[in-house]
């Protein structure tokens, strides 16, 4: 379970079977959750990876609203760790996902938005926690991404299972827009 | 007149030599401009008018932040003319406005601007003679920031907008003042009556009839100048100005509206649009299907066709009456289909300020908060498609504005700075601005009095002034501050956009705060052209220097 800096303390158990029990409809909704660990790459995009197959480290910084570096490269069945540190002074996302996805994650950041559960600097922690009345929540805590406020800085192991049309980016609204993706190159 | 300066000369005043050995020093860029007469042709029109360089629009003048600018303005008009660079931070000599900034350029002679750089974004220039402006002289002006912007983007274009009339601006002013519906159109017939009387009844037709006859205004007074040619870049819809992209890029288009008195409201049919800069400031992004940019405005969006077709750049003019076209291809001569104009708006009660009296509308109080105890069960696709109501505009206004293909229309409550530029503190006074006139005379004015009829305004240097614009007019002001930043109060605190030039919506109450940091003396009109030259127009005098107060400033 990735811990996310600056959240409030989870019970992590309720949590978890929260999000075992609404596996299927995650699927579904196909955006950018993956299914939890050991599930294997059910998407096509991957899947977490084990600290102890890392074979990298790549340090991702935030600015507003762009990437350092905009674009990366990696090979079929690598794990990387990416150190993924928010130098902005406004919230950004590093997701991995298909453009689709990215897409749909866009409209649900935009909600995020509207509950005033993000801001454009601050996440309100405690309003991520609530329940859109389908089971889901709004909280980050996908293996594949993580949501930052400024100065925070975090971590992502993934594993790129087989070759993909990916992209990093940032969904929070406008950003992707701007220019806050990157691809990712298979070698 | 020169034909040489058909092409704008550029001269760096350090040499390539100097530049590689004094690399710290600021750059100093030399600029020549001549106003000249010149033919405009629309396609259906061809009329003298004024122009930069041999042509209207004028050039597009491309400065970097840091730069240290001369500019050589020479008049070949044999009237008297000047320059204002709009949105533009300078020594208020510099400004351009004759009677406030100096004397105006005489015919033959050439008057040198000196002045930094100090920002970047999208700003154009013009005249302040006369009706020089509506007669062709204004142009574009480009400023690459110092630092990376906030967004990527792989071309851009300018994209300016202007009304141009079969009659010159003098012509106009004269009809105006002699008759105000003289270019009003679109007046509601007999016709009409007998339809709203059918709809109505013939009672509630009469007595709404008699309401507006007292008020001395028609409801369809949204445009009171119509019969203009919209044109884009210079061209007419017919004439179709182009600009190229390969399918995948981002494009940021810079909008500007050069109007005398014209909003437009723009969309591109099949491309969404990424709000990233108003008025030369960024502001957070905001993705939208239209916007409406008043006139004196500017908006850079981001696009990013993905399709090996044609766009249309659809402008619809505010009321209606006209439109401008151009095109996004990736190759020269592909076009795509250009909508129709829609029906015209036509203003209500609620743009008078009668709203407050029980009307039905909005009830903003409860549109804030919302009851989370219940989202369970929210239907979410539901929210997305009705929007919150435009607070710019009155409740029940007949401008508020809605997207033609029922997405997303942006609102000033939609601007956040990307990066403020003052640290946000309570303002020390305010001042209120009530926006008044009388159509039947054609008379436009601040607080009942005309420019000639009035005081100045004046600032004390080191304050934050807090300005109260009441519009008790039907019409929409784009109320203009030279100078100084007009901050503007959307209740964002400290992320309120700043912007140069501020839409003001009939029946509406609108705030704006400044930071008075310019000594000297300013201009503050209403900038519909003729609207101005009536009277909707001040001097604004700061009272004291950087020496005479302390002044914390953020950067």
């Amino acid at each position: 379970m990735i811990r996310i800096k600056g959240f409030t303390k989870i019970l992590a158990v309720s949590a978890f079977s929260i999000s075992m029990a609404f596996t299927a409809t995650q699927v579904q909704a196909g955006a950018g959750h993956s299914d939890g660990d050991g599930h294997g790459d059910k998407m096509g995009i991957g899947e977490p990876g084990k600290k102890s197959e890392v074979g990298r480290t790549i340090e991702i910084k935030m600015f507003d609203n762009y990437y350092e570096p905009e674009e990366i490269s990696v090979k079929a069945g690598e794990t990387v760790r990416f150190v993924i540190k928010n130098e902005g002074e406004f919230v950004h996302e590093f997701n991995i996902g298909t453009g689709a996805m990215h897409a749909a994650h866009q409209e649900e950041m935009m909600m995020m938005m509207e509950h005033g559960a993000l801001e454009p600097d601050k996440i309100n922690h405690s309003m991520m926690k609530m329940d859109m009345g389908n089971g889901k929540t709004m909280e980050h805590d996908d293996p594949n991404s993580v949501l930052l406020e400024p100065g925070k800085s975090d971590e992502v192991v993934w594993k790129f299972s087989k070759a993909a049309k990916l992209e990093f980016a940032c969904n929070v609204p406008g950003h992707y827009e701007s220019g806050m993706m990157g691809h990712v190159r298979f070698n | 007149m020169n034909s040489n300066n058909s092409r704008l000369r550029r001269s760096s005043i350090v040499g390539i030599f100097a530049a590689t050995v004094f690399s710290l020093t600021a750059q100093a860029g030399t600029y020549d401009i001549s106003v000249d007469k010149v033919i405009i042709d629309t396609g259906s029109s061809k009329k003298e008018g004024i122009g930069y360089n041999g042509a209207s629009p004028g050039p597009v003048l491309r400065f970097k932040e840091g730069e240290d600018v001369t500019i050589n303005v020479t008049n070949n008009l044999d009237e008297p003319t000047s320059i204002h660079w709009h949105g533009l931070i300078l020594p208020f000599q510099q400004d351009g406005v004759p009677t406030i900034s100096y004397d105006g350029i005489e015919p033959g002679e050439t008057f040198t601007h000196n002045f930094p750089i100090v920002q970047s974004g999208t700003y154009w220039f013009h005249s302040h003679s006369g009706f020089q402006e509506p007669d062709g002289a204004y142009g574009a002006i480009v400023i690459e920031p110092k630092k990376r912007e906030p967004f990527r983007y792989d071309r851009e274009y300018v994209v300016q907008l202007t009304d141009k009339h079969p009659h010159d601006g003098a012509r106009i002013m004269r009809n105006l003042k002699m008759m105000p519906d003289y270019y009003n159109r679109q007046q509601q017939t007999l016709g009409d009556f007998f339809d709203d009387a059918a709809k109505n009844g013939f009672d509630t037709t009469v007595n709404d009839r008699m309401a507006w006859g007292e008020m001395r205004m028609m409801p369809a007074d949204v445009e009171d100048l119509q019969g203009f040619t919209p044109l884009i870049n210079g061209k007419s819809s017919d004439q179709n100005w182009t600009g190229l992209f390969k399918p995948g890029e981002r494009v940021r288009l810079r909008f500007i509206n050069s109007s005398a008195m014209t909003y437009f409201d723009i969309r591109i049919p099949g491309l969404k649009m990424t709000v990233v800069n108003a008025d030369g400031n960024n502001v957070q992004p905001v993705r939208v299907d239209e916007f409406r940019i008043a006139v004196a405005e500017t908006f850079d969006v981001i696009v990013r066709p993905k399709e090996e077709k044609a766009y249309t750049i659809f402008a619809a003019s505010m009321g209606r009456s006209a439109y401008g076209r151009a095109t996004l291809a990736p190759k020269e001569g592909m076009t795509a289909e250009v909508p129709g104009l829609e029906k015209r708006p036509l203003l209500t009660m609620a743009d008078m300020g009668m709203a407050h009296e029980g009307m039905e509308g909005m009830d903003h109080s409860n549109m804030k908060e919302m009851d989370h105890s219940n989202m369970a069960g929210m239907d979410h696709s539901n929210m997305k498609a009705e929007g919150k109501p435009d607070p710019f505009y009155a409740p029940g206004s007949g401008l508020a504005p809605k997207a033609a293909n029922g997405g997303r229309f942006l609102s000033y409550a939609d601007l956040k700075a990307q990066r403020p530029l003052y640290k946000h503190r309570e303002a020390t006074r305010e001042i209120e601005l009530r926006l008044t006139g009388n159509m039947e005379r054609y008379i436009w004015s601040i607080n009942g009095k005309k420019y000639e009829d009035d005081e100045e305004i004046r600032l004390k240097y080191g304050e934050r002034v807090r300005f109260k614009f009441v519009n008790e007019t039907m019409m929409t002001h784009p109320m203009h501050l030279h100078g100084m930043w007009s901050i503007l109060d959307t209740g964002a605190k400290k992320w309120n956009p700043i912007k140069h030039t501020i839409s003001v919506a009939p029946g509406t109450t609108v705030y704006t705060e400044t930071e008075v940091d310019a000594p000297g003396q300013w201009a503050f009109h209403c900038h519909l052209s003729y609207h101005a030259a009536s009277g909707m127009f001040r001097r604004v005098v700061v009272e004291g220097g950087p020496e005479t107060s302390q002044l914390q400033m953020s950067q």
